[in-house]
């Protein structure tokens, strides 16, 4: 019993990065219609603004909020300029565009920190005893924390002016324009927010991970997963996912080899695409 | 208030407006009829900035709106509501209307949200349901709520009738003749008699992308050829 419980708050921990990844992957596919490959990019970038913080002798949390700023505003405004001039393309040009500079920050990560892997302790150093283990109290505020900006994430969508005309641009375009809701002022938001989400997993996860060129990459495949999932651009299936998906693989690798697990949940993928292609079940609603 | 001169539109190498001139003036209702494909929608549209191939001028409170982005012409007092896709189909009867009040400051935003229930009682019943399913004359009445919500100086309504059945008709209708007598300019395209006889006091009539005929609302209820070329006569 113990066992499963560590594991499922293992999984918790897992799920809430991946929420918070996917949640900003979701929102951009919603609002621009795009799958961003640089997302793991920023989160990777997350991690390593947090390690140049301590290393300058700052505080951790400041580093956490530097990483969501700094990384939201420039890797949103970088992105978005990207991906502007191609957005009548084709679709796979877009998504090469995004691949390209998910490769652009993994080379300059790699260029300037070296491809070592820098190790960041955890702010908090206290445990909580789960019968004969003692958990890290920190990868419970990791949790609550993803479910706080999450949750307040959804109300902001909800209910602010921002968040009311997000939702009205990703449903329809040219009816917010008409309505006078000003696009690129949104896009520009949707962007940054997305860049950032990705940015708090990345610092927030850092102790846990650890910051190197390439941690973004396995995050990028798992969240891109939760995001198919979840359904393209439903920000609540997408987080629900995320966290199902982190318990489901932590929890089911006590008794099956992670990788079978993981071979299961691309199964399950597989069978969701072909059922949603179909368009006959909306298994997550917005 | 609203000034167009000799206005053209392009679809690619079709040429679906081909100079067409009108005005409305400050609290004035003008209808627009035709044939369909006349270019009644493209005029509408090109008025909103939302057909790019256009040339002419467009005056609007004496501004030319040519370089005016579309976002920026409706924070200007131009305010339009489409024929089809005219709701958000995800969010909610009182989040669509809330998403064009939102412009407005603080208290203006609940007084004009109290003013559209008022006017379409329906809607208030239905607030907290999802755009999506209501029906479609249900749609119809929630686009005319939102467009009137955002108080635009001049409301610009592409067939606030079509396929809708005589009660919902008349109760649009009804709204729409409310908003004008509070002061509220008009420019309706509609093939309803009924719905224009109530609310417009004159008529433009548009063939093959021009303006071939302009009347008064009592010469157009003389005039039987026009009544059964361009409109419907019941509702």
């Amino acid at each position: 019993m113990e066992t499963v419980v560590v594991a499922g708050l293992n999984g918790l921990v897992v799920g809430a990065s991946l929420a918070l990844v996917a949640a900003g992957l979701a929102l951009l596919f919603g609002v621009f219609g795009i799958l961003n490959l640089a997302q793991g990019g920023y989160f990777m970038l997350g991690g390593y603004v947090v390690w140049l913080a301590i290393d300058h002798g700052q505080n951790f949390w400041l580093g956490v909020a530097a990483a969501a700023a700094a990384v939201g505003i420039g890797g949103g405004v970088v992105l978005l300029a990207m991906i502007w001039p191609v957005r009548d393309r084709p679709t796979a040009l877009v998504l090469l565009a995004t691949l390209a500079l998910s490769l652009v920050l993994e080379q300059l990560a790699s260029d300037f920190f070296g491809g070592d892997t820098k190790a960041i302790g955890a702010p908090l150093v206290a445990r909580l005893p789960i019968g004969h283990t003692e958990y890290p109290v920190y990868d419970l505020v990791i949790v609550g924390l993803t479910a706080a900006i999450l949750a307040g994430g959804f109300m902001l969508l909800k209910y602010a002016k921002y968040g009311v005309w997000i939702r009205a641009v990703a449903q329809n375009r040219e009816l917010a324009s008409i309505l006078g809701i000003p696009i690129i002022r949104v896009y520009v938001l949707a962007f940054m927010v997305s860049s950032s989400l990705a940015a708090l997993a990345g610092s927030l996860l850092v102790p846990l991970t650890g910051a190197y060129p390439t941690v973004g990459v396995d995050v990028t495949v798992n969240a891109f997963i939760v995001v198919i999932a979840g359904g393209l651009g439903n920000l609540r299936g997408a987080a629900a996912v995320a966290f199902l998906l982190g318990v489901v693989e932590a929890v089911g690798s006590i008794w099956v080899r992670a990788q079978a697990v993981q071979l299961g949940v691309f199964v399950l993928v597989i069978l969701l695409l072909i059922v949603r292609s179909q368009g006959r079940y909306v298994l997550v609603r917005a | 208030m609203l000034e167009i001169h000799d206005l053209h539109c392009y679809y690619g190498r079709s040429h679906v407006v081909q100079g067409v001139s009108l005005a409305v003036g400050a609290g004035e209702a003008v209808g627009l009829v035709g044939r369909n494909g006349v270019g009644k929608t493209t005029t509408l549209r090109s008025i909103m900035g939302l057909v790019r191939g256009t040339r002419g001028k467009i005056l609007f409170k004496n501004e030319d709106l040519s370089s005016v982005p579309t976002h920026a012409r409706a924070r200007r007092g131009l305010g339009f509501i489409p024929d089809e896709h005219a709701v958000f189909p995800g969010m909610t009867v009182e989040e669509n209307i809330r998403a064009a009040t939102l412009l407005l400051a603080g208290a203006g935003q609940r007084r004009s949200l109290d003013t559209v229930y008022e006017l379409l009682p329906l809607l208030a019943e239905r607030r907290h349901q999802p755009a999506g399913t209501l029906s479609g004359g249900e749609q119809k009445m929630l686009a005319l709520a939102r467009g009137l919500a955002s108080r635009p100086e001049l409301l610009l309504i592409d067939e606030p009738s079509e396929g809708l059945m005589p009660l919902n008709a008349e109760l649009i209708a009804n709204a729409i003749d409310r908003a004008r007598s509070n002061g509220l300019s008009l420019l309706v395209v509609d093939s309803s008699f009924e719905l224009l006889r109530t609310v417009c006091g004159r008529l433009y009539v548009m063939d093959q992308g021009t303006i071939t005929g302009e009347h008064r609302l009592t010469e157009l209820a003389s005039s039987t050829d026009l009544v059964q070329t361009y409109l419907r006569a019941n509702a």
